[in-house]
C-alpha cells in the first residue's frame, strides 16, 4: 500500500517536472499583457538574414572566440527621413547573467540622544517617599519628549561603488539586452541636415525608434547642428560613449550608437576579460598591460 | 562539439517576446537579497530577543572567556614555553613550485629568455609578496622537478637542493641573494617607488645568521666564491646523477652569465640614481661624496 501510494506520488511530481521544460520561449499562461504594449510597427524589419545584399561595413577588431558567432544589424544614416539602411555591422557578442544595480547617495536622518534633548538636568521627584516610580531625570527615553536611545545619529552616507568588472558587466547586459528587444540602432555618423528638432522628431517617428532617444558618440564635441536640435528637446540626449551608463539606457526607448562608438565600446569593454590584476593603482603608469 | 553556440543563449530569445526592460522592471535575482535579522522585532526576533531564559545569559553579565568558576583556568595552567616567541621577527619565504614556473614560462607570462627576477614573476602574477608580513622574497620548491624543462637564469632568496639540481640539470643557472625588506618593497613594486622621485637605495647586506647561507656554495649564494660554485655544481651532478650540461658554450651564455651586483637592486640601474617617469629621464648623482658612498 505503501509502495503504491509512492509510485504514484512520484508520477506526480515527475509530470510537474516535465512541465517546467516544456518549452524555453513559452510565457506562462496565466501572463495577462495589455494590447497596445507593443508597437506592431516598430517590429516590421526583422534583423538582417544571412544572405543580404548590403556590404558589410565593418567586421570585429577583436579575435572572437570560436565557438561564437558575431551579431550582425543594419546600420542607418541620420541624413534623410527615409532612407534604406547602408549596410550591415558585425558586434560582438555580448554576455548575460545579471540584473543591474545602483549607487545610492545620502540619508539625513538625524535623532537626539537624551543629552541633547533640551532640558531634564534635574531630578524630578525624590527617589523615595513619593509612591511614584524612580527617574533621574525628564529627558529619558521612557518619557514622552526624551531622546533616542539608539536612534540614526546624524547625516549618513550610503555611497557605494560596484567592482570594476561588474559595471562593466551590466553595461555588456545592458547592450545585448537592448540588442535582444531590438532598440539598439546603429549609425554611421551623428550629421543631419537641418538644426530642426521636427526633423529629428519625425524621422524618429518614421523609423519607429520609440518615444525617448539616447543619441551616444564617441568624443565630446558634437556636431553643431544636433546639439541645436537636441537643445530644447527632452526626450532626445545625446552624451559621450565615456558617459554611457545603465541608467540612461534603461530610461530611454531606443540607443543609438555610431560606428566609432561600437568600436571603442567593443575595445574597452572586451579589455577587462583578459586583463591581469592591478598591481598599484590605475593612475600610476602602466607600460606593459595588454 | 559540433554546434556553434549562440551567443547569448536563450535568455536573449525570451526577452524578444517580453515586454522592455526599464528601469520599474528591474527586480533581483532570487537569493541575491537576504533580510537582515532584526532583534527585539516581531513573533520570531522579539519576546526574548535571542538571549535565553533569565540569569547571566539573558542578563550579559557572564564572565570573561576562559574563566572557569574560579578554578585554575586551562590557560593558565599549561606552563609557558617560546613557540612563538620572536614570530614576528623570523623572515618568511613565499614558496614557488617548480610545477608554477613551467606553467608560467608555457603560458608566456615569463620570459625564459631575460634573467628571470622577483620583479618578472610579480609582473606576470605567478605569485604575490607581503614585505610587511615579514616576507623576505621567493623560495623555489622543488615539486614540479621531473616535469621541469627549461633553461633559466633565474634569482631566489632561498632553494632547495632538489630544485637547484633540477635547474642546473636543464643548463640554467640559479643564485640565491638577499634583498632587504625596504629594497624587497622597491624591487616588487618599481613604478609606486620610481613616482616617489627618492634615489635608488644600495641594497643591504644579510644579518649575522643569513650571511654563512648567502655566503657557501651549496646554496649558490651571491656572495659565494665562483670556483666553489662550479666545484658544487659538479658534485651536486654527481649526486643526482645527470650530466652538467656546459654553459659557456650555450647561445644565451651572456644572458645566463648576467648576475646583479651586492649593492643593486635592479639590472641596469645603480643605486643612487633618481627616475623621473614623466620626462622619462634618469638623473645621476655628481658629489664625490654621494659617489663614494652609493659605491661602497
Amino acid at each position: 500500500m505503501l509502495r503504491f501510494s509512492c509510485l504514484v506520488f512520484s508520477r506526480g511530481a515527475a509530470r510537474r517536472f516535465a512541465s517546467s521544460f516544456s518549452s524555453d520561449t513559452a510565457l506562462p499562461p496565466n501572463l495577462r499583457l495589455p494590447s497596445n504594449l507593443v508597437d506592431p510597427d516598430r517590429l516590421k524589419r526583422p534583423p538582417p538574414s544571412e544572405d543580404s545584399s548590403l556590404p558589410l561595413i565593418r567586421k570585429c577588431d577583436a579575435a572572437l572566440p570560436a565557438h561564437l558567432s558575431p551579431v550582425r544589424t543594419w546600420v542607418d544614416t541620420l541624413e534623410s527621413k527615409d532612407s534604406e539602411p547602408l549596410g550591415l555591422t558585425e558586434l560582438h557578442p555580448d554576455v548575460f547573467a545579471v540584473t543591474p544595480r545602483f549607487k545610492l547617495i545620502f540619508s539625513h536622518a538625524s535623532t537626539k540622544v537624551r543629552s541633547e534633548v533640551r532640558g531634564g538636568g534635574r531630578k524630578p521627584w525624590n527617589q523615595k517617599g513619593s509612591g511614584r516610580a524612580r527617574h533621574g531625570s525628564i529627558r529619558s527615553p521612557l518619557w514622552r519628549g526624551g531622546g533616542v536611545s539608539h536612534g540614526p545619529r546624524g547625516p549618513k552616507s550610503y555611497y557605494y561603488m560596484l567592482p570594476m568588472k561588474v559595471r562593466v558587466q551590466g553595461l555588456k547586459v545592458a547592450l545585448s539586452s537592448k540588442m535582444a528587444q531590438q532598440y539598439l540602432h546603429v549609425v554611421d555618423s551623428l550629421n543631419i541636415p537641418t538644426p530642426d528638432s521636427q526633423y529629428l522628431l519625425e524621422l524618429i517617428r518614421s523609423r519607429h525608434w520609440g518615444e525617448s532617444v539616447l543619441l551616444v558618440d564617441v568624443s565630446e564635441e558634437f556636431p553643431e547642428n544636433i546639439l541645436q536640435a537636441t537643445e530644447n528637446l527632452k526626450t532626445v540626449n545625446l552624451i559621450p560613449a565615456i558617459g554611457l551608463n545603465v541608467h540612461s539606457m534603461l530610461k530611454h526607448e531606443a540607443v543609438i550608437l555610431t560606428l566609432d562608438t561600437v568600436r571603442f565600446l567593443e575595445e574597452k569593454l572586451l579589455w577587462h576579460d583578459e586583463r591581469y590584476t592591478f598591481l598599484y593603482p590605475l593612475k600610476l603608469p602602466y607600460s606593459d598591460f595588454p | 562539439m559540433s554546434f556553434p553556440k549562440k551567443p547569448g543563449g536563450k535568455a536573449l530569445d525570451v526577452l524578444q517576446n517580453l515586454p522592455r526592460i526599464t528601469l520599474t522592471n528591474l527586480r533581483p535575482e532570487p537569493g541575491a537579497r537576504k533580510n537582515e535579522k532584526r532583534r527585539g522585532r516581531g513573533q520570531h526576533g522579539g519576546n526574548r530577543s535571542g538571549r535565553g531564559h533569565k540569569g547571566e545569559r539573558q542578563r550579559g553579565t557572564r564572565p570573561r572567556l576562559g574563566f572557569e568558576g574560579g578554578q585554575t583556568p586551562f590557560y593558565l595552567r599549561i606552563p609557558k614555553y617560546g613557540f612563538n616567541e620572536g614570530h614576528s621577527r623570523r623572515p618568511q619565504y613565499q614558496p614557488l613550485t617548480l610545477k608554477r614556473l613551467q606553467y608560467l614560462i608555457d603560458l608566456g607570462r615569463v620570459d625564459p629568455t631575460q634573467p628571470i627576477d622577483l620583479t618578472q614573476l610579480i609582473n606576470a602574477r605567478g605569485l604575490t609578496i607581503q614585505p610587511l608580513k615579514r616576507d623576505y622574497g621567493v623560495q623555489l620548491v622543488d615539486e614540479g622537478s621531473d616535469i621541469f624543462v627549461a633553461k633559466i637564469n633565474i634569482e631566489v632568496q632561498r632553494a632547495t637542493e632538489g630544485a637547484i639540481a633540477a635547474i642546473e640539470r636543464n643548463g640554467g643557472v640559479i643564485t640565491n641573494s638577499f634583498y632587504d625588506p625596504i629594497s624587497l618593497g622597491i624591487l616588487i613594486k618599481p613604478v609606486p617607488f620610481f613616482m616617489r622621485g627618492q634615489p635608488i637605495p644600495k641594497r643591504m647586506l644579510p644579518g649575522e645568521d643569513m650571511v654563512p647561507y648567502y655566503m657557501s656554495a651549496e646554496n649558490r649564494g651571491y656572495l659565494a666564491d665562483p670556483e666553489e660554485i662550479q666545484q658544487a655544481r659538479r658534485a651536486l651532478a654527481q649526486k643526482y646523477g645527470y650530466v652538467l650540461p656546459d654553459i659557456s658554450k650555450d647561445e644565451l651564455c651572456h644572458m645566463l652569465a648576467m648576475r646583479k651586483d651586492v649593492r643593486q637592486i635592479f639590472f641596469g640601474l645603480s643605486p643612487g640614481w633618481v627616475i623621473n617617469m614623466p620626462e622619462k629621464k634618469i638623473l645621476k648623482p655628481t658629489d664625490q661624496k654621494l659617489l663614494q658612498y652609493y659605491s661602497s
